[in-house]
């Protein structure tokens, strides 16, 4: 007879991690399936991971976590072929414990997070790819890897399956993912001296930054290129919706290229050695793509439930947030000692007031936007930049003729009045 | 097969190799492939595009003699095949626990 | 009813170690600790030989406390029970100190549950010395069994094992008396892709440890102080010539072969 466990947490990144731990610390019994050699191992973030969330469930992690640098500027770059308007802020309040949010390698990471759930009770396996939930009686009871003698049953499967979210998908709680609700990323880590890394992006010893590159990063296609400092590597990636990258026909790693030899990037990253390359999916579709999160004996956590927010670029904490959330829930079905999807939808409840569904909600119809309207990625990009070159390159022209001259190049054809429209729609999709 | 946005990619110097870039990384291959056309006619002669021979982050997919080639050994496990390849012609597994590529860093 | 113990080694994963292109010189830092291959074909062949008469299979290593992790992955493959052999004095041991070392810790365990038979990896893929396995061999008193690719028969009741040993060209079949050593090649078996009550099993299974004081062995017989062998100097091996292919019928080209031959001899004179 297969064992039973409370719960089988299907999945060890930070959303099936962190309902482990929260799981484990409750005394229930609680085993997490890792398909990766280790945690962390299949798990790629061109992200930052932020201490808010994360301490809401190992308090004071960061005093002993395996991190990179705590982010104490956040840049933004609206980069056209030759040139970058930049924005960011920096602020010595992040500089300081507990620290704002922090660079971090998920192969390392996940790993140690891995190892406080073990420290706390729940089994964890690694090398072991669940294949599909078993359902008796319209209620998920565990779940078949791909094992010899590999079912296992549990009171509550806990689906942290990722982006690609298979499991969810199999048991009919939402349709195979559309082109344009995932973006396609690649990124490499690149080993440069931690000196070096610092005297380049301005930086205290051990501090971190980040930018985030729109416009000519991605080629004007809608999606994000980034940079990260880590202790002795940088990263850098450029995603876009895998709808765009396809009918462009654009390689991704030929982006990834064009990106790293940009005159305004290359000199960030001159002589650091590529040592690992990477592609993800990143869920894209936000609120309205989320699935069903609740079933009778079964919950959806993280990625595998799109909980991203594509213009803010969170997601780990999203994640980790729910998995916290499915735990509490499962904790209360516990004791109430039913696992059928009412007493297990008060994790979809929890989850709708807190910061996760609210913040997604906020910009439900952003991504669409900029999908059906590229010219906020090529066009507006490359005229802002064009603005201030002319504003600010000295050559005689009056100011009035330069701001004549500007409007006309913004306008391009177009009327005022669509120009309007546009900076109306950008603003009330993200207001 | 033209990439659209050639003349803007004004950055990329040379060809890039994509084995030099997948050799950086660990890898456990499996001997049976965790990718698989369903039906090769669809690829031959109701996919114009072979679209999943561009964007595959990997490469995984080269057109050959009148097929679709899948190198599955160096994939890096993005699922874009998947939902990307317009007829719905890819059949996408996770490789066997313990296999395929297993990241270091990130 | 047999007893197999089988000696295993945390090593790095050499296909992942590169080479420092500047100094020449191994960068182990980004590889991975695994099982030494040779080791896990040897814990196959002992669950199998357990499966077929039943009993037991111990494993034990010797390392520092995270090789635990080679014991749990011996665990998921069927082995009931595991021992590191961990010890600040035992550190810097080359393969006298590290057979010394580990036979001490199979008397031990010997003492508690007789071993019917002892099973080593032919080599470790770090070092490829082929030292420890024999050097166990020698100090427990056992026959020795190298570079076997077949276990053809156990015979537990007899107290025999028939073995086939690999050689160059061939293969010698050779019978033991039981207890005895064997090290094994890879083509010994083929791994199985293991269970899930295995793999939780080993998730869940803590090894004992064992110490020097627990070994009752002598200090000086281990660690730095007890390895003579020394390492002066690690080089690349230079690059080898390339061949020459001789072309045309058998008399041609035996006849270029004997000119060139004869040419090299007089230039070497």
């Amino acid at each position: 007879m297969p064992e039973k466990f409370d719960v089988i947490v299907v999945g060890a990144g930070v959303a099936g991690l962190a309902a482990a731990y929260k799981l484990a610390k409750e005394g229930l019994s609680v085993i997490v399936i890792e398909r990766g050699d280790y945690p962390g191992a299949k798990n790629v973030m061109g992200g930052v991971l932020y201490r808010a969330m994360m301490e809401e469930i190992i308090p004071e992690f960061w005093k002993e976590a395996p991190l990179q640098r705590p982010v104490v500027e956040q840049r933004f770059w609206l980069m056209d072929e030759e040139s970058v308007v930049t924005t960011g802020y920096k602020g010595q309040q992040w500089a300081r414990e507990p620290y704002n949010c922090f660079t971090v390698f998920r192969g390392q990471f996940d790993q140690w997070f891995a190892r406080k759930c073990t420290e706390a009770g729940a089994v964890i396996i690694n090398e072991t790819v669940v294949e599909s939930c078993i359902v008796e009686n319209e209620r998920v009871v565990g779940v078949r890897t791909n094992r010899p003698d590999g079912d296992l049953y549990a009171n509550v499967v806990v689906l942290a399956d990722g982006v690609n979210s298979l499991l969810s998908k199999q048991l009919g709680f939402h349709d195979e993912w559309k082109p344009q609700q995932v973006a396609l990323a690649v990124m490499e880590e690149l080993k440069l001296p931690s000196e070096v890394i610092e005297e380049r992006f301005n930086l205290e010893p051990g501090m971190g930054a980040t930018i985030e590159i729109f416009g000519s990063g991605t080629l004007g296609l809608v999606g994000t290129a980034f940079i990260y400092t880590n202790k002795e590597h940088i990263s850098i990636g450029v995603g876009a919706l895998l709808s765009q990258i396809r009918q462009m026909k654009v390689r991704p790693y030929d982006l990834l290229e064009n990106l790293k030899n940009h005159p305004m990037v290359r000199p960030l990253i001159r002589q650091g050695e590529p040592v690992e390359y990477y592609a993800h999916l990143i869920p894209e579709g936000g609120y309205n793509a989320i699935p069903r999160l609740v079933g009778n004996g079964v919950v959806v956590v993280g990625d595998a439930a799109q909980l991203v927010n594509g213009i803010h670029r969170e997601g780990s904490n999203l994640a980790m947030t729910s998995g916290r959330l499915a735990a509490e829930a499962i904790i209360r079905a516990h004791r109430m000692g039913e696992f059928n999807e009412r007493s297990l939808s008060h994790y979809e409840e929890q989850l709708r007031n807190s910061f996760v569904i609210e913040d997604l909600k906020k910009y439900k119809n952003t991504s669409h936007l900029f999908e059906v309207n590229p010219q906020y990625f090529n066009k507006y990009i490359p005229a802002t930049n064009m603005a201030l070159h002319e504003m600010l390159t000295v050559d005689g022209v009056s100011k009035k003729d330069k701001q004549k001259l500007i409007l006309q190049r913004l306008l391009n054809g177009s009327s005022l009045y669509s120009l309007g429209k546009d900076l109306y729609q950008a603003w009330r999709a993200v207001k | 097969m033209e990439n659209k946005l050639d003349k803007r990619m004004k950055y990329v110097k040379t060809e890039v190799n994509i084995d030099d870039k997948l050799y950086l990384n660990r890898w456990k291959p499996d001997h049976q492939s965790h990718l698989e056309i369903i039906d090769p006619a669809v690829c031959a002669e109701k996919c114009e595009g072979k679209d999943c021979t561009v964007f595959c982050p990997a490469r995984v997919y080269e057109w050959r003699d009148g097929r679709i080639a899948v190198g599955y050994e160096g994939c890096l496990e993005c699922g874009a095949c998947r939902i990307g390849c317009p007829h719905g012609n890819i059949r996408w597994r996770y490789p066997r626990g313990g296999y395929g590529v297993q990241f270091r860093l990130a | 009813m047999v007893h197999i113990l089988v000696c295993v080694k945390q090593v790095p994963d050499t296909t992942e170690v590169r080479i420092d292109p500047a100094t020449n010189t191994l960068d182990r830092s980004s590889a991975p600790a695994i099982i030494n291959p040779y080791d896990s074909h040897a814990v196959e062949e002992a669950v199998r030989i357990k499966e077929q008469f039943g009993g037991k299979v111990t494993v034990i290593s010797m390392g520092p406390p995270n090789a635990a992790e080679v014991i749990k992955r011996c665990i998921t493959m069927g082995a009931d029970e595991g021992y590191l052999l961990s010890d600040r004095m035992f550190a810097g041991s080359d393969t006298l100190a590290t057979s010394y070392i580990l036979a001490k810790g199979i008397e031990i365990i010997s003492r508690r549950e007789p071993i019917d038979l002892i099973l080593c990896g032919k080599q470790a893929i770090d070092g490829d010395t082929a030292q420890v396995g024999p050097g166990i061999a020698r100090r427990l008193g056992l026959p020795q069994l190298t570079y076997v690719n077949k276990v053809a028969e156990v015979e537990p009741d007899k107290g025999e094992i028939k073995v086939h040993r690999k050689l160059d060209d061939a293969y010698e079949v050779v019978i033991a008396k039981l207890p005895c050593l064997i090290t094994v090649e890879k083509e010994i078996n083929e791994l199985r892709y293991a269970s899930l009550p295995d793999m939780i099993r080993a998730a869940r299974y803590q090894p004992g440890v064992l110490g020097a004081a627990d070994l009752e062995a002598d200090a000086a017989m281990m660690g730095l102080k007890g390895s003579p062998t020394s390492v002066t100097r690690i080089f690349a091996p230079t690059q080898r010539g390339q061949g020459e292919v001789l072309k045309g019928d058998v008399s041609q080209v035996v006849s270029q072969l004997i000119d060139k031959l004869s040419t090299k001899i007089s230039q070497n004179n």
